[in-house]
């Protein structure tokens, strides 16, 4: 197993045995290597199962969730190779600082504002409304950084805001209870914003819980472009 | 030892509902507070708000009500919660959900007329408990996160607390001294006022569910400073926790209750569905009876090759399984198993702490300045906790922490000194593992988890219970000799998995000593020499504290402020059996 150690300033693989067994994650191997022989092994996890999305790192050069990516299907040739994730800052080791990722969150207003109180009656909605739907397909992020860390224009152009803000952006426009959108399209329609997309799909490709940010920021830029004819943005 | 100091009128330790909650409501009633959020990983991503499956229970149904929410919460803790505690988790959840729906954006799951969908959850007399499929947590905490996220305040992520530091008289905190994992330096962040929302998360047993960085910090925090905890002996086990041998951290996590409500089944080594022996509600009976009952059949040796039982649902159509739980499908697959057309090997697992500090039902306690909601706090749910009770219980409370926070340190303008004898000896402790020869850390978290697990566990003898007690004694100085391999402090894991050790043993004895002074069988507390459950009437809750390494547990008589055994506030028949179960 080659693993990544290393800072901020300077890094390099660095190279372990360790023992295979039948049930085994790759946060099974790390964790192996932390108790058993490199104590100072850096590494991020939490919730054990995918639901936290903390553990997310570079398996044989893909970005994955390390507690659900099972040994036997990664292995080459009895090796495993592990980095942090592409397109974040190092913390140490195979820990990244996902500060830049949030702060792209609430740049794109990835965060609800409605217009009803803790004293009003939860609204009755329909649930298979297109808005809804749209809403919901796009819902089940869980913030792990996967999405950024495979898109290519993240790493060519560090403003852009990211597959996982504008998936956020784009569940929340279909969100019949917001009272934000225009706010949130300009943020969202910005330099920084869906127009950047060179749709590669790799988010799409690589999101462990099957989401489309492509198609999201797709909408987004029809969205966009709508708002722009009619003088909104 | 050099640290640095910080100021800010409140902190909130912890990320999870509690947390989360309390912020914005602090801000909310006071957006001039400086407010600093506190916890070990991530902001929102760690901790186990997140990991709620189930749901949460608010009465909002037509023909339901709060007065039977809290009936269903009293019967389901047998008597023993504290029933304003009860009655105020029961009545502010209706705002809390209206606010989590209105204000922060979750969307739960609505029938097709888009009303909300409540579903069954096991105990529960109604249909209450809303959701947003089998992933409610990631839901609520993903929306309060962001919001969180993008207001003004400080996070101080990856920071881990050591210790709470009072005045010099020791009737206030004064501040909280911390450890930046990043870095490993120490920070002493003084304040006007703290909230304690680290969560529990029951980790000292051999097998549990909560995340990897739960480790009782908060509670070994409270006892150092002498603070009251009550029903500690009260440690909810959940029947199904997938088995896949010790070296994987896969072991323990939740294959949700939903499996056993739809019709799974709970088979031995021989194939035999052994819950029929134990229960006539058979595999839906509540989590303790099937527990104790797995655990039984497994200490007859009737057990798959890790040492459990199976669970199996191909006979309701692998297709249909898939279909209905395709998130526990999903996640069993990825880990090798079949949930769908094959047998998973399960094993109850430490699951939730029904015991906390002493609080009262607006989240104050002894120490003025501190405050303590989630399950770091205890009393609402006694004896054993309803499903779909937890995540209501910590956005509830934390929430009117915030709003209490707020309107107690309106106008409080001076700043008191910390006790700078306890700062030193704090971080003396903390420092003590890069004194010491290096030894086998991971040895030591092995065996307290089978102390517990064998001697602690979920069928417990006063004979079991005292030899854990004399083997928590021998690991914790074993523990306190044992150094770490590596001096470098900078993120240094295993410089945590000490401290995190020390936290849980220093719990696991509070626990021991609990179960051991309670020589009945109530709830989540099973003693196998004591079986009766003794007087309701004469209910009691124990409450330990420490003083100068000595434990001292007492009875407290149960004030049945609201309701007493044998009455009831809702007028029909749901609860002539308390121990009638309903499932999905």
């Amino acid at each position: 197993m080659s693993v990544w150690r290393g800072d901020a300033n300077a890094g390099e693989l660095q190279h372990f045995q360790v023992p295979q067994q039948e049930n085994q994650t790759i946060l099974d191997l790390v964790t192996w290597i932390q108790r058993e022989t490199e104590p100072g092994l850096a590494y991020r996890f939490s919730c054990r199962v995918g639901m936290c999305g903390s553990c997310a790192m570079m398996i044989n050069g893909i970005p994955r969730w390390a507690c659900r990516t099972h040994v036997q299907k990664v292995v080459q040739g009895n090796q495993v190779t592990i980095e942090p994730l592409r397109n974040m800052p190092v913390i140490r080791d195979l820990v990244c600082d996902m500060s830049e990722f949030f702060a792209k969150w609430k740049q794109a207003e990835g965060q609800f504002r409605g217009g009803k109180s803790r004293y009003d009656a939860v609204e009755q909605l329909k649930p298979d409304t297109p808005k809804r739907r749209a809403a919901n397909a796009a819902i089940e992020c869980i913030n792990c950084g996967i999405c950024y860390s495979a898109c290519d224009v993240v790493s060519w152009n560090k403003s852009y805001l990211g597959p996982a803000a504008l998936n956020r952006a784009w569940s929340l426009l279909n969100d019949e209870r917001d009272q934000h959108s225009l706010l949130r399209l300009k943020a969202v329609a910005s330099d920084a914003g869906c127009h950047n997309c060179h749709s590669h799909q790799s988010c799409t490709q690589y999101c462990p819980n099957e989401l489309n940010p492509t198609g999201a920021i797709a909408g987004l830029k029809r969205m966009a472009a709508v708002a722009a004819l009619r003088g909104d943005i | 030892m050099k640290y640095q100091t910080h100021k800010t009128d409140i902190l909130i330790l912890g990320s999870g509902g509690a947390g989360l909650f309390a912020a914005l409501h602090v801000k909310k009633a006071a957006p001039d507070l400086q407010v600093t959020i506190a916890v070990k990983g991530l902001v929102g991503k760690c901790g186990c708000t997140r990991m709620v499956q189930g749901g949460y229970n608010v009465a909002l149904g037509a023909g339901d009500s709060v007065e039977r929410h809290f009936m269903d919460t009293i019967h389901g803790g047998k008597w023993l919660p504290h029933q304003d505690m009860a009655m105020k988790l029961c009545e502010t959840a209706i705002i809390r959900v209206q606010e989590l729906e209105n204000e922060l954006g979750c969307f739960f799951d609505r029938n097709s007329d888009g009303s909300l969908h409540h579903k069954a959850f096991a105990g529960q007399t109604f249909d209450r408990t809303v959701h947003k499929g089998d992933l409610t947590g990631i839901e609520i905490i993903s929306r309060l996160m962001e919001q969180v996220r993008a207001m003004p305040l400080q996070m101080l992520e990856e920071y881990r607390a050591l210790a709470l530091i009072p005045n010099q008289a020791g009737d206030s905190i004064t501040a909280v001294l911390m450890v930046d994992m990043r870095s490993g330096e120490f920070h002493l962040v003084r304040t006007k006022s703290v909230l304690l929302a680290t969560g529990g998360g029951p980790t000292m047993y051999r097998y549990h569910t909560p995340s990897g960085e739960k480790s009782m910090d908060g509670l070994s925090m409270a006892l150092r400073v002498g603070l009251k905890l009550r029903d500690m002996e009260m440690v909810q086990f959940h029947p199904t926790g997938l088995l896949a041998g010790l070296d994987t951290r896969m072991t323990g996590t939740v294959l949700e209750e939903g499996l056993r409500g739809a019709g799974g089944y709970l088979l031995n080594d021989q194939g035999v569905r052994f819950m029929l022996d134990y229960d006539p509600a058979a595999e839906r009976a509540t989590r303790d009876i099937v527990s104790r009952a797995i655990y039984a059949e497994m200490r007859k040796g009737n057990t798959s090759p890790h040492g459990g039982v199976y669970i199996s649902m191909s006979h309701l159509g692998a297709d249909n399984v898939k279909r209905q739980f395709s998130g526990m499908v999903r996640r069993c697959a990825d880990c090798g198993f079949d949930l769908a057309g094959g047998q998973v090997e399960v094993v109850p697992t430490a699951h939730y702490f029904m015991g906390g500090v002493v609080v009262e039902p607006d989240t104050r306690c002894e120490l003025t300045g501190l405050y303590v909601a989630g399950e770091d706090a205890g009393g609402a749910h006694g004896a054993n906790r309803l499903g779909g009770n937890g995540v209501a219980n910590s956005t509830v409370f934390g929430g009117i922490a915030g709003d209490v926070m707020a309107a107690d340190i309106a106008g409080v303008n001076h700043w008191q000194d910390p006790d700078m004898s306890r700062v030193e000896v704090e971080i003396e402790r903390a420092m003590l593992p890069f004194q010491k020869s290096a030894g086998n850390i991971n040895a030591i978290r092995t065996r307290l988890m089978d102390i517990m697990w064998d001697d602690v566990g979920i069928l417990r003898t006063g004979e079991r219970l005292h030899r854990g007690l004399e083997k928590l004694a021998s690991l914790k100085s074993e523990l306190l000799d044992t150094g770490l391999a590596n001096d470098n402090r900078v993120f240094n894991l295993s410089w945590h998995d000490w401290l995190n050790l020390q936290s849980l043993i220093d719990v696991s004895e509070v626990v021991a000593s609990a179960a051991l002074s309670r020589e009945n069988s109530l709830g989540a507390h099973f003693r196998e020499d004591y079986t009766s459950i003794g007087s309701l009437d004469n209910s009691y809750f124990t409450v330990a504290t420490r003083m100068r390494d000595e434990i001292e547990i007492n009875k407290s008589p149960v004030v049945f402020s609201i309701v007493k055994p044998g009455e009831s506030l809702i007028d029909d028949d749901s609860f002539v059996d308390s121990n009638r179960e309903r499932s999905q």
